[in-house]
């Protein structure tokens, strides 16, 4: 319980209020529980006589009374949510100048993949249909659709809308909290947007005097890092590149890599993934034919502009492993673990960034027999990390790998595993193919083929009871 | 207002010493001491009773008169409808008061099987369907799926969901709110589960001859011990080990067998464990199914002797399940091929079994007993469980209810058992709750009774209808 509370007795500190006509007692600590700079701490410093008048405020006592058992508990009363929406108690919040406990109060347990249920799904007013997103740590969504970005708040409710000067936006990234950087598949360049104005804010485009083939550069992948941006850009001969741009002048500095996409191994890097902890960049790319899947994963070191370390698939690894190449990769960045999901047997391979060798992956199958995969020719597989969780959406069915908890006496075997489980429901798995899968805040927001909307997926310690008497 | 606060308004308040006068949240109640203290010495009012000083607690008034109604009356208001059971929860917890509020809503006292209903559906996230289920006498529940084990707490308004080792959780025994026992037939050891942050907090294995591992086939407890039916890989050897339930340190080892021949019956491990409170014993049945037929036992363990005070061999129409009451002083079996409910007298079994002449069947058919017997084994996958004075028994989607119906009372106590005990079923539910999919687990807690269903990720409720909430 909360600390303020400790000793309920204590007289000298009480305070009474007068909120529209309720009179109400606390006390001045719980008041300044509110942060220093709220309207109920100033109101709590007035000089206190203790037979004064109740202290006014000209405010609705319902909502406040919600606000106040949040200062006096820590939590938001369950009750509340069901009387008030979460926008009028924010705004009535941001009166008091409470809003941060409210926040914290209001944000939804830690995510996990084996206790997640679909808790909404976000649609924008007109052409719906997502053709991208990204999701940002507190939980706020950037949707594009349509030529234009809505923006949606850490509350999920809609805040603006920016219309580009693009027909459709395959790509976007947040480069400043306010900045956007956006791509398209049909247009070239890289293009720089302020959302809290609706501004253009300037382009970058891949050329060379040098060489005729680099025109028409459209981005395929970008990553940020504090300084920079690392995006990789594809010329319709499919000479490829990866550049690294400024972000403060959001000019091109250098270009890391260039390579000539002949091959499936040098195509353009369709993932770029920047390690806060190395400073290196993982780029992969992962292309599908009649003949299964191949495809590269590359570190670039962007000081030396050197490659640290590739593999190919097919064609290296474990010979156990011929045929069964990547259909996906993925970077957990906290963690420095490469991730991929094999092809064919549908296993979750991983391997140690800080120890990438010939073969550096360990392979995690799947035992429980009843997860089984039927159908091993997947059209689409999708590979997210999130919270040292491994997201997988196959087609249209969500998927988690989790770790095991460490057993507290001595195991034998002391690798720590994955196992894998159904985040959805086979009825979810019906809607259409998974097409994104971005983690933000302590939410997981999924896209799917030609279906409107984002949905969110949450974790909960609300047990969800539905009563069924009459 | 009570009594006693109409007392204290016709005096001078301050000098009446028995009449507290609190401000909570700004508003004024006044009540006595004593129903301050119905809380229990250690929650904060019993100490706010004490005080000399201005008695102010900086909470919300409208939840604080809902809980001093509960302290003095026993049971809350009706309007305590408008207000959010878990925020009404928290606030108890505030005061020191939630196991008063968990024993006025959820009391064991209050089971009523004729009045319980299909009330509520707990959903479980994810694809697995619950494989097992286990309750606290408080009313928590514990629902495996899969990997997964899901904790709703006692108001089931909260809930909370691990990992486990297990591919799937067979046998699940809840040892207090937070931690449970948990094994599985395909995995090595009883893990004892923290069920608060999912770890495992102690694995007790049974060491066997061959080495190869032992799985688990059944968890019971009675107050003091902690029963595990134990297997080895091999399948040649079982056991049933005993551990304190506190320690959980082994506390003696009954029903081990070695597997030399083709000795049939001691290939049995035993897959359901039931302390008998009245009688001191343990029950522990398991059958086997093979070319000849189902068959089976049911034996009555003496821990502290480890021997076997009575055994029930099963032959003709072994049983699918197996329950005992001690309230009744009887055993309750299904019929594997016959479907039919049985029951055998407690109190008269141990004269059958010193009779080695005597081999005539004590069960006693409840339901149809010139049924023919056409070789389909009706009673698969069925599930006879006891709580308080009646007798459960799944059929399919449908649940029986199985209740004594008391002729000249004075005579089934004194008198020889010659007379038949009158049983009679009941339908439960009402009609749109009957069929549905197959029931594979049916557990009591609290005033609840929990099923659980195959192929269906929810957990169902069935309790009466409770005072206000």
């Amino acid at each position: 319980m909360a600390d303020q509370n400790s000793n309920p007795t204590i007289p000298f500190d009480r305070i009474k209020l007068n909120v529209g006509g309720k009179l109400l007692e606390t006390t001045v600590s719980t008041l300044q529980s509110g942060g220093p700079d709220s309207l109920l701490a100033a109101l709590s410093n007035r000089p206190l006589h203790h037979d004064s008048n109740p202290i006014f405020i000209d405010r609705d006592p319902e909502i406040f009374s919600v606000l106040l058992s949040l200062l006096r508990s820590n939590s938001l009363p369950s009750a509340a949510l069901r009387r008030f929406s979460l926008q009028e108690l924010t705004d009535e919040a941001l009166y008091y100048g409470v809003e941060s406990r409210l926040r914290s109060a209001s944000l939804p347990s830690p995510l996990r993949g084996i206790d997640a249920a679909l808790v909404d799904t976000i649609r924008p007013a007109a052409e719906a249909v997502p053709s991208t997103f990204s999701a940002a740590e507190d939980g706020s969504l950037w949707i594009a659709h349509g030529g234009q970005i809505s923006l949606y708040d850490s509350y999920l409710s809609y805040s603006t809308a920016v219309r580009t000067h693009l027909d459709d936006i395959t790509l976007i990234c947040r480069v400043w909290p306010d900045i956007a950087a956006v791509g398209s598949e049909s247009s070239s360049g890289l293009h720089f947007y302020d959302l809290s104005s609706g501004r253009y804010a300037g382009s970058v485009h891949w050329t060379d005097q040098a060489d005729p083939r680099i025109y028409k550069a459209r981005v395929s992948a970008i990553a940020n890092s504090p300084d920079s941006l690392f995006a990789s850009f594809d010329c319709p001969h499919r000479e490829n590149g990866v550049l690294v741009i400024d972000k403060s002048t959001l000019q091109v500095s250098s270009e890391l890599a260039r390579q000539s996409g002949t091959a499936a191994k040098n195509t353009v890097a369709g993932k770029l993934t920047w390690l806060p902890a190395t400073g290196l960049v993982i780029g992969s790319a992962v292309t599908s034919g009649a003949f299964g899947y191949s495809g590269y994963i590359r570190v670039w070191d962007p000081r030396s502009r050197q490659v640290v370390w590739e593999t190919n698939e097919p064609g290296s690894g474990r010979s156990s492993r011929f045929g069964d190449a990547f259909a996906d990769v993925d970077v957990d960045a906290d963690d420095l673990t490469l991730f991929k999901i094999c092809s064919k047997s549908g296993d979750l391979a991983m391997a140690d960034i800080r120890s990438l060798g010939e073969d550096p992956w360990v392979y995690m199958k799947d035992t429980n027999p009843s997860l089984r995969d039927t159908s091993c020719g997947r059209n689409n597989v999708i590979l997210h990390c999130y919270r040292g969780q491994v997201f997988v959406g196959k087609d249209g069915g969500l998927e988690v790998w989790s770790r095991e908890k460490p057993c507290q006496q001595v195991c034998e075997s002391q690798t720590q595993s994955l196992r894998r489980n159904y985040v959805d429901k086979v009825e979810d798995a019906e809607r259409g193919m998974i097409k994104r899968i971005e983690g933000g805040g302590q939410r997981l927001f999924v896209s799917r083929e030609d279906v409107e909307g984002i949905e969110v997926w949450e974790s909960s310690n609300y047990s969800g009871a539905v009563s069924v008497s009459s | 207002m009570s009594s006693f606060g109409m007392q204290c308004l016709e005096t001078e308040p301050e000098l009446n010493s028995n009449v507290v006068t609190i401000n909570v949240g700004g508003q004024i109640f006044q009540t006595t001491k004593q129903t301050l203290t119905q809380g229990g010495p250690k929650s904060l009012l019993s100490q706010l009773a004490e005080t000399t000083s201005k008695r102010f607690v900086d909470r919300d008034p409208d939840y604080f008169s809902l809980l001093l109604s509960l302290l003095r009356s026993g049971t809350l208001p009706s309007k305590v409808k408008d207000f959010d059971l878990h925020d009404l929860i928290e606030e108890s917890r505030f005061y020191g008061l939630e196991s008063l509020l968990n024993n006025s809503l959820t009391n064991p006292s209050h089971f009523d099987a004729f009045a319980l209903q299909k009330s509520l559906i707990l959903p479980l996230n994810g694809r697995d369907s619950p494989s097992t289920i286990a309750t606290t006498p408080s009313g928590t529940v514990h629902v495996a799926h899969g990997s997964k084990i899901t904790s709703f707490d006692w108001s089931l308004t909260r809930k909370s969901t691990i990992l486990t080792q297990f591919t799937a959780v067979d046998s699940l025994l809840a040892i207090s709110p937070d931690i449970a026992a948990a094994g599985a037939t395909d995995f090595s050891g009883l893990q004892i589960l923290d069920l608060q942050n999912g770890s495992v907090k102690q694995v007790l294995n049974w060491e066997n001859v061959t080495r190869s591992g032992s799985t688990v086939q059944a968890i019971g407890s009675s107050s003091e011990f902690l029963f595990t039916s134990f297997e080895s890989g091999r399948r040649n050897s079982n056991s049933i080990m005993v551990y304190d339930l506190n320690t959980l340190n082994p506390v003696t080892e009954i029903g081990h067998n070695e597997i030399f021949g083709a000795d049939l019956d001691s290939a049995i491990p035993a897959t359901k464990l039931r302390w008998v409170t009245g009688y001191g014993l343990v029950m522990a049945s398991g059958s086997h199914s093979g070319l000849s037929g189902v068959s089976g036992n049911i034996k009555f363990w003496d821990i502290r002797s480890g021997n076997v005070v009575f055994e029930l061999k099963e032959k003709d129409d072994c049983f699918s399940d197996v329950c005992v009451s001690d309230n009744l002083n009887a055993i309750f079996k299904v019929g594997v091929n016959s479907g039919e409910v049985f029951y055998t007298d407690l109190r008269s079994l141990g004269s059958v079994s010193d009779d080695a002449n005597d081999n005539s069947n004590p069960w006693i058919c409840l339901g149809n007993s010139r049924k023919v017997v056409n070789g389909k084994k009706e009673g698969y996958g069925c599930k006879i469980e006891s709580h308080g004075n009646q007798v459960f028994c799944s059929k399919g989607g449908d649940i029986e209810l199985w209740s004594e119906v008391v002729m000249g009372s004075a005579k089934i106590s004194e008198g020889p058992l010659k007379e038949r005990r009158v049983f009679r079923k009941n339908l439960m539910g009402r009609v749109k709750d009957l069929g549905g999919l197959r029931i594979t687990n049916l557990a009591f807690g609290g005033n609840r009774m929990f099923v659980i269903r195959k192929d269906q990720q929810a957990v169902e409720i069935w309790q009466g209808s409770t005072r206000g909430i």
